[in-house]
């Protein structure tokens, strides 16, 4: 009788032995109760009318910026991707479909598919966009690796293929089946910060990013690794958001060496241009290491 | 067991003394760890989306900022407020939240800690103590996305469709019903739901603004009304205003629809290039088709470990001899980050899980199985899931004509409708 006691005892110290306190759990910070108190008594007494940011100094006219993305690395062979479904659509006649995030061109070393966007805008020029885009999607790829509009512009988004596909854009609760031939017209209305990505998840090699801005000033670079944006406010500090899908930086921020641009971790940058000013920033050659393997 | 025993008896009287006694320590070792458990029970706290913070790089000031700023819009999981513009009941909330107790009349409140908060957790961040032994886990609500609703694939879900859920449950999930409980309560549930739902968007939000902050701001976030309304709490707050605008418009079915006629083509349709059900349901609708992929909360955790991963290969590479001390520091602080990030996905989020497309060969659907739900399903796709929507490429007759297949599927439908309608194909296996 006794023995079975002891047993029993030790069973259940070999079991509080083994499950401890719990899984190692990291806790954040706790709120300042005091700050949080404070915080909501001047939230409720303020109306909203008080407390605006002085208005910031405006500048007159437009101007627009350019440039040339060129990579100092060898990008190497891009990796195949594995076609295991619609084989007789996706790798038809033994076509081979390969990655699409480092492309660039031989010649030039130009560096296609970047990201310049202009972080916050004053004003703009042209009040909205009236040209449809096109995206479309053709042999189980997305025919523009990096897709960039106008938040309210409408998108045409296509399928080129025999067979039917999805487009699913994250963040935006856009996931669509689109037949084959068809289209179906998207109009994003949020504003993404940096790209987002967009799948087709009956095809899961396929890859894309998108990305949507209020005012339309963005550039995705071309096959030879240049883009411009034109009619940009002039007489006025502005700060550009740099990104590429392999960017090492935070999130795909783009870090480059050019203090004169003060170009920071974050992947952005500043300058002011003048009125009229066609302002070309010239090679901006990205190393090696700032692109990941 | 016997071992143990056998072990005891093979010694003379005095080492069995000896053992006795050890055991003896070992029993009051053991009992003192169970009486005093592991430290004081604390009040209950929400927990930081940690997740997110680490994948934002937030400094602990900066997570402390956003702790701070959130009590003070929304208060603790005991004492619950919200501010005026977000339109939310006070006294529901109340009724739901603090720890379950009954008031001066009997009437039960903490009605959310005694139901929802051991899936859910407290914080309704699907990570309570139960969560993880439950497939699918337990909804996250902190990103303010739900999957069985009425409305268009972006839009929130109405009251009364979080309301739905807690009447009848979510069908082969572990959801159970709360038909038991009175109108009043679910009523107020639903409504906890919605307030954990903002919190944690307005979290999200907050969290996010960091990386859009000017050089000058150096690293704190704007506490005025202004940014805190305009630029985090109305975007919110609007789109859960917008949800009783955004209920889908459902045509009637055609009364005089020849069902047979309509299954055919609901079959061909499911197979076709137009709807494509097949690619991910299979060919034999037993949800074996395209089944590698994953829900929109489990890809957030996935993709947090690939950038650990990543990182982790990138840091191993980086010599640090040929560094500048500015480097080195900046190295140091990356691998840090690393470091707890790696132990943030470790002990604060669950383990990724890939998503199953739904099994339609047993008639059970998770957001209900009349053929409105399923109507609705096939409509708007599944917010957050990777089922697409099909609105506009498909229309409306041509959708009831798959949910008319759908609906045959568990049966094996021979062609002629009635009394001989055979039996389930599950009783049949």
């Amino acid at each position: 009788m006794l023995t079975r006691c002891y047993e029993i005892m030790f069973v259940l110290f070999a079991v509080t032995l083994c499950l401890g306190c719990g899984q190692k759990r990291v806790v954040g910070p706790a709120p300042d109760m005091a700050a949080a108190l404070d915080l909501r008594e001047t939230l409720e007494k303020e109306t909203g009318a008080e407390g605006k940011v002085e208005e910031k100094a405006l500048g007159t006219g437009w101007a627009s910026l350019k440039g040339k993305f060129t990579f100092a690395g060898s990008p190497g062979a891009p990796k195949a991707l594995v076609i295991d479904k619609d084989t007789a659509v996706c790798s038809k006649d033994g076509m081979q479909l390969f990655e699409q995030s480092l492309i660039v061109d031989e010649a030039s070393k130009g560096l296609a598919n970047v990201v310049v966007f202009l972080r916050k805008s004053s004003r703009v020029k042209n009040e909205s966009a009236t040209e449809k885009l096109v995206m479309d999607q053709r042999n189980c790829e997305f025919l523009t690796p990096v897709f960039a509009a106008r938040v309210g512009q409408a998108v045409d988004v296509k399928n080129s293929d025999p067979i039917g596909h999805n487009t699913n854009i994250s963040g935006s609760s856009f996931n669509q089946l689109i037949p084959s031939g068809d289209s179906t017209v998207f109009t994003p209305s949020r504003e993404t910060g940096l790209p987002v990505s967009v799948t087709c998840n009956i095809h899961p090699w396929m890859k894309a990013y998108a990305v949507f801005r209020k005012d339309g000033y963005v550039a995705v670079s071309s096959g030879d690794g240049t883009f411009e944006i034109p009619d940009l406010p002039a007489g006025e500090p502005l700060e550009f958001q740099v990104w590429h899908e392999r960017a090492t930086g935070r999130s795909g921020a783009l870090d480059l060496d050019q203090p004169e641009l003060k170009w920071n971790s974050k992947g952005r940058f500043k300058i002011t241009l003048k009125e009229n000013e066609v302002r070309d920033l010239g090679t901006l050659e990205i190393p090696a290491d700032a692109i990941s393997g | 067991m016997n071992n143990v025993m056998a072990w005891c008896c093979a010694f003379g009287p005095v080492q069995r003394a000896r053992v006795v006694s050890l055991l003896g320590l070992m029993c009051v070792v053991s009992a003192s760890l169970l009486a005093t458990g592991c430290g004081q029970t604390p009040a209950a706290t929400f927990r930081l989306n940690l997740v997110e913070s680490s994948k934002q790089q937030l400094t602990p000031s900066q997570e402390q900022q956003v702790a701070t700023i959130l009590a003070a819009l929304f208060g603790t999981p005991d004492e619950p407020r919200v501010p005026p513009e977000i339109n939310l009941d006070v006294a529901k909330l109340k009724l739901a939240a603090g720890p379950v107790r009954s008031d001066i009349v009997g009437r039960k409140n903490g009605l959310y800690r005694e139901h929802c908060a051991h899936c859910h957790g407290v914080t309704g961040d699907g990570m309570g103590p139960t969560a993880a032994f439950l497939n699918p886990y337990p909804r996250d609500y902190r990103p303010g996305v739900f999957k069985f609703k009425s409305t268009e694939r972006a839009d929130k879900p109405t009251h009364s469709d979080l309301v739905m859920v807690l009447r009848k449950g979510l069908a082969g999930s572990s959801m159970p019903s709360f038909a038991l409980l009175s109108d009043a309560k679910i009523d107020a549930l639903a409504e906890y739901v919605k307030y954990l739902s903002v919190r944690g968007q307005v979290e999200l939000s907050l969290m996010r603004a960091y990386f859009e902050l000017d050089d000058e701001d150096e690293g704190v976030l704007p506490q005025s009304r202004e940014f805190l309304f305009e630029e985090i709490i109305d975007p919110v707050t609007e789109m859960w205003a917008a949800a009783d605008d955004a209920i889908i418009d459902v045509p009637d079915m055609p009364a005089d629809l020849d069902m047979v006629a309509s299954i055919a083509k609901g079959k061909e349709l499911f197979y076709g290039n137009k709807a494509n059900c097949v690619k991910c349901h299979g060919v034999s609708g037993l949800g074996d088709g395209q089944a590698n992929d994953y829900d929109d909360w489990n890809k957030v955790v996935l993709q947090a470990q690939k950038t650990v991963d990543g990182g982790v290969k990138q840091a191993e590479k980086a010599s640090t001899w040929d560094m500048s001390a500015e480097e080195r520091d900046e190295h140091r602080t990356e691998l840090a980050w690393l470091d707890r990030f790696e132990t943030v996905l470790d002990g604060n989020a669950l383990r990724p899980r890939m998503i199953r497309p739904r099994n339609l060969r047993q008639g059970v659907y998770r957001g209900g199985m009349r053929p409105l739900d399923l109507y609705y399903r096939i409509h708007a796709g599944i917010n957050g899931a990777p089922m697409p929507a099909a609105k506009g490429t498909v229309p409306p007759e041509d959708i009831w004509h798959i949910v008319n297949y759908i609906k045959s599927l568990p049966y094996d439908f021979n062609g002629t409708l009635g009394v001989d309608r055979p039996m389930v194909a599950r009783d049949r296996m």
